[in-house]
């Protein structure tokens, strides 16, 4: 059996300025001072009301035949 | 990652179960080091055949030896892998053997004929050398009228239905024209195409003026993540090597199949990349020195060297205290590791301080300062050698004022 490779030490992306920051910064981005769990919330809600957007054009567009 | 998605990855991006079961996904294979072309930025010295490489019998078993350890993708090297004579037969066996075959050519030679019959072998892919516009690319790789028998030649591979991908050097000479090549690769066919950072290894070594300053990382991330973006609305998809990096604000726009999440985690060789050498040498990276080499498959079953070979397992090593100059206190050192271990060991003797880097770039000139490499000594002239380099730490040149030379 081969001993594993070397696991990857997880980052997490700061919505707000782009740059990874390590996971154990649990309140602001290092970088820009973002509030990283509300950008990741407000990415969120941003993603689920596009999918909402493209899923009633593909409606609409059915609808139309 | 969900299933639908990681169908659509390309076979050679490695998984986290990948990694834990240090599977070889992506091995990159020197069949012959005999070449056609006179590349000034080789780091193999490529030009003539290896002494001993491997016989028609040891390749074809050297084949099913990489299948057993699971590698889904065998990318076929040079020199010029087209000049062995039996390189459609290891195309074939590499097939039959259920893995991915790429060829990555420089593509001087690369005629209709051999693509047909490539094709016809069970070729996946090619990968072709294009190197900047015209006499740039001619004088890099040493042959004129090279750029536009490249070009033809990512015409026809594209003819016969195989996927066409690029492969770019980004130094001194190509990155004004990096715009410019990519509409002529987007014109051609191509849709891949994978850049990397000229590595001061082997000829590369001996042409310091071809070789990009670490301060330039300031003006090729923003230029390739601009690349990256037009690229994908162009049907180009543009792949960053392991030496192109790390973090700032471009990492997930540069680095993005499919989720903005991902990033550079390391250098993984060893780990799920395999480098082999024409006379049968192992290595845990294909662009790695001597001094990396797990064995030889004519002493050892590749399996033995793969799994038990110390010098192979130097990734799963490395520790923090490992590192050293900037990298050594950096934010990101426990996932970066000091970046690709080949660049920082070409330029700087060993491995863990690595000068070629965006976030470290963007410090520097936050405290109004650049560094700047200096050869310090030549290279011996062998196959995958490399000279050294000093660092100079400057002001940026709004202020001028006395270099300090310092080791790392």
């Amino acid at each position: 059996m081969a001993e594993s490779g070397r696991i990857p030490v997880p980052l997490r992306l700061c919505r707000g300025c782009r740059h990874f920051v390590c996971v154990d910064d649990r309140e602001d981005c290092v970088f820009c001072g973002t509030d990283l769990d509300a950008a990741d919330a407000e990415h969120e809600a941003n993603v689920m009301e596009m999918r909402r957007a493209a899923q009633a054009l593909r409606d609409a567009l059915a609808a139309r035949g | 990652m969900d299933a639908q998605r990681a169908d659509a990855l390309p076979v050679r991006y490695a998984g986290l179960d990948d990694i834990v079961n240090r599977v070889p996904v992506s091995v990159v294979w020197e069949i012959t080091l005999a070449c056609d072309l006179a590349c000034s930025h080789c780091g193999s010295r490529a030009g003539t055949r290896r002494r001993d490489e491997l016989s028609t019998a040891e390749a074809l078993d050297l084949v099913d030896q990489i299948a057993e350890l699971g590698a889904r993708d065998v990318g076929l090297i040079g020199g010029e892998a087209y000049l062995r004579k039996d390189w459609l037969e290891i195309v074939a066996a590499i097939r039959a053997a259920g893995m991915r075959c790429d060829l990555q050519t420089g593509g001087r030679n690369l005629s209709e004929e051999r693509v047909a019959s490539a094709a016809a072998a069970g070729l996946c892919g090619v990968g072709i050398s294009i190197d900047g516009i015209g006499a740039t690319h001619d004088k890099l790789r040493g042959v004129s009228g090279s750029y536009e028998l490249a070009l033809a030649a990512l015409r026809r591979v594209r003819a016969h239905g195989l996927s066409s991908a690029v492969n770019s050097q980004i130094n001194a000479y190509t990155l004004p024209q990096l715009r410019e090549l990519m509409d002529v690769i987007i014109e051609a066919g191509a849709t891949n195409w994978q850049l990397a950072i000229t590595t001061a290894m082997g000829n590369a070594a001996d042409h310091p003026d071809m070789l990009l300053q670490p301060w330039q990382m300031l003006e090729v991330m923003p230029l390739l993540a601009s690349l990256a973006v037009e690229g994908r609305e162009r049907g180009l998809f543009l792949q960053p090597a392991s030496n192109v990096g790390y973090y700032g604000p471009y990492e997930s726009v540069i680095r993005n199949v499919l989720d903005p999440e991902i990033y550079f985690h390391g250098c993984n060789a060893g780990d799920t990349v395999m480098g082999i050498e024409a006379d049968g040498t192992i290595k845990s990276c294909p662009g790695l020195g001597s001094a990396y080499a797990g064995g030889n498959v004519r002493e050892t079953r590749l399996r033995e060297i793969w799994e038990k070979s110390e010098v192979m397992a130097f990734n799963r090593r490395r520790t923090v205290d490992d590192l050293w100059g900037f990298c050594r206190t950096c934010y990101y050192a426990e996932t970066c590791m000091g970046g690709c271990t080949w660049t920082s060991h070409a330029l700087m003797g060993r491995a863990g301080n690595n000068p070629m880097c965006h976030h470290r770039a963007l410090e520097m000139d936050r405290q109004g300062l650049r560094e700047r490499l200096v050869k310090v000594k030549d290279a011996p002239g062998r196959s995958f050698d490399h000279g050294e380099f000093e660092i100079v730490v400057e002001p940026v040149p709004a202020r001028p004022a006395e270099g300090i030379v310092v080791n790392g």
